[in-house]
């Protein structure tokens, strides 16, 4: 009985002992930053010697910056184009999936091989393909004799930087999708046939709701990468032109590094954050429901 | 009659998404083709007249005298992956070890915090972490990109999960062997459960070796730089050389794709399951 005793708090000993060394590298890596968040929040700092608490100043100041809101605009531009083509194309593509038997593979890797291409280098890429000379131009120059500024038109920069990351996530979100599509009962399926119901009142009444959950998650995901999108802007349009391609995240490097002003960058980042999170409990206040089967 | 319209519609599905793939795959097609044809044809046709290797050449040798070490930076980048996700494997399995099979009064609380921590977006913490690596007068060195990312919260999660499912007989039958705790966990935790291994392994290998707005930030030095940071600056300074630019796309981006194709089954298995 003691015997075992000992063993338990050897065992809760041992068991500790391992998880702490997450909990140091957390405290370093995690709570370290944390911490200096809060600092910079509150204080004035350009790298060299202490910061200096300047209260709510840092705040007022995001507040009022019309800089800071044009980028906040430009993400949520970006979402205009990027969330509802994105979600109705990747729905389309699991059902179409759902339904193929022949080449299935072939077509889900096409979709998915998207996925896994480079940031820095599938930027380059479609700048050229996109370029008013290049290929994609020339094409429809041929077919229907139209030229597209893609990238160099105000009007049209954040819309093909929303179509390039479409082709990128297409094939992610679809499989998404797919797993939540193929978890779905037949049976409830062919009871709706018996009870005579098209295949519309089908994908209303069965497929959408049933898909809710993994509809929230490609959402989620569509938001946070949105808030966080850098890479693309960066390296095709450079925030421009007129800065109608600015993001908030190239707009807080630009801020930190370059105008060494690491402490403002910080609250722009905290300021970002909290915009996406009140986005992302929106959504699961108003989308998220008890599924009723019956 | 209406099997055969059944049919019909299905054939064009058919048709209709093996022609979306082709689509698809089209950017990576003309990035190759670019990569290998002569630089006059680059925007002027889709096939080349006749292949060369000129611009990886000129990126892998001449690029070199322009201070822009492309082969070295491949290396690092390499380098940088494999050493990140091995550490990931390693400490994810060793903890995930411990949460899971072990009882002990924190455990569900670091679990919990694990957790809570996924929450955060990255971008939150770029600022301050770049302070700390400052701090730690690690900034310009490869360590800036490799320690802060030696553990991860996610592959602990992840493994947790997995090894949780992993009856404990097994285990018990090792322990009556006489078997240390490092060898339960490499030797038999591992194999069991190896597809999560792969799918941790893999979405970490991915993430650093594409990883761009981080190395961008705490590496100055051209004979530092990952890949993704040289490619940019080469395509930055010299982006007239479209041909090179291309070439070292495909060099930085192939290494990806291969890698996709081979453990195909684990990414896709990787996208299901973050759904749970």
């Amino acid at each position: 009985m003691s015997k075992r005793i000992g063993l338990a708090k050897k065992e809760a000993r041992k068991g500790f002992g391992i998880s702490s060394i997450y909990l140091i590298y957390a405290a370093i890596f995690w709570g370290y930053p944390f911490v200096w968040l809060f600092i910079l929040l509150f204080s004035k700092w350009r790298f060299v010697g202490s910061p200096q608490f300047v209260g709510f100043r840092n705040i007022t100041r995001v507040l009022t910056d019309p800089l800071f809101w044009k980028t906040v605009t430009n993400v949520f531009r970006f979402m205009m184009y990027y969330i509802p083509l994105v979600l109705i194309g990747a729905l389309l593509f699991a059902i179409a999936l759902n339904k193929i038997k022949f080449g299935k593979t072939f077509v889900a890797l096409s979709f998915l091989v998207a996925n896994v291409s480079s940031g820095v280098a599938y930027s380059i890429m479609f700048s050229n393909l996109f370029s008013v000379n290049g290929p994609i131009n020339k094409a429809l120059n041929s077919l229907f004799g139209i030229t597209i500024p893609w990238f160099t038109s105000p009007q049209w920069a954040m819309f093909s930087i929303a179509l390039i990351v479409i082709w990128k996530f297409i094939g992610y979100y679809g499989l998404i999708l797919y797993a939540g599509l193929t978890a779905i009962p037949k049976s409830l399926y062919e009871a709706a046939e018996l009870d005579g119901a098209g295949s519309l009142t089908k994908f209303f009444r069965i497929t959408l709701p049933l898909l809710n959950p993994s509809i929230i998650m490609v959402l989620v995901l569509a938001i946070t990468l949105a808030f966080g999108i850098f890479t693309e802007p960066y390296m095709i349009t450079g925030g421009g032109p007129m800065r109608s391609t600015l993001t908030p995240m190239m707009h807080m490097i630009t801020t930190a590094f370059q105008r060494m002003d690491p402490t403002y960058a910080a609250t722009m980042a905290v300021f970002v954050a909290i915009i996406s999170f009140g986005m992302i409990w929106v959504i699961r206040k108003t989308m998220e429901r008890e599924v009723d089967l019956v | 009659m209406t099997n055969k319209k059944i049919q019909s519609g299905n054939v064009i599905l058919h048709i209709v998404m093996f022609f979306l793939s082709l689509i698809w795959l089209y950017p990576y097609a003309w990035l190759f083709l670019a990569s290998v044809k002569p630089s006059a044809e680059i925007y002027t046709r889709f096939l080349p007249t006749r292949f060369t290797l000129e611009h990886f050449r000129f990126i892998l040798e001449s690029a070199e005298r322009m201070n822009r070490p492309f082969i070295r930076a491949f290396f690092i980048s390499l380098f940088v992956s494999v050493t990140v996700t091995v550490c990931v494997i390693i400490t994810s399995a060793i903890i995930s070890f411990a949460l899971s099979k072990y009882r002990f009064k924190a455990r569900d609380g670091i679990f919990n915090f694990i957790i809570f921590q996924m929450v955060f977006p990255g971008f939150m913490f770029t600022i301050p972490l770049y302070i700390l690596m400052r701090n730690m007068h690690l900034l310009n060195s490869l360590a800036a990109l490799i320690v802060p990312f030696i553990m991860s919260g996610w592959g602990i999660f992840m493994m947790t999960q997995s090894f949780r499912g992993t009856p404990n007989d097994y285990i018990e039958a090792a322990k009556m062997d006489g078997a240390s705790d490092m060898f339960i966990i490499f030797r038999i935790m591992l194999p069991l459960n190896n597809s999560v291994i792969a799918i941790v392994g893999l979405f970490t290998f991915i993430g650093v070796w594409d990883n761009f707005m981080w190395p961008l930030i705490v590496i100055q030095d051209y004979y530092k730089m990952p890949l993704s940071v040289l490619l940019a600056s080469f395509n930055h300074e010299y982006g007239a050389y479209i041909g090179p630019v291309m070439a070292g796309s495909v060099i930085q981006t192939l290494p990806m794709v291969l890698i996709f194709i081979i453990f195909r089954k684990a990414f896709l298995q990787g996208i299901s399951m973050s759904l749970k």
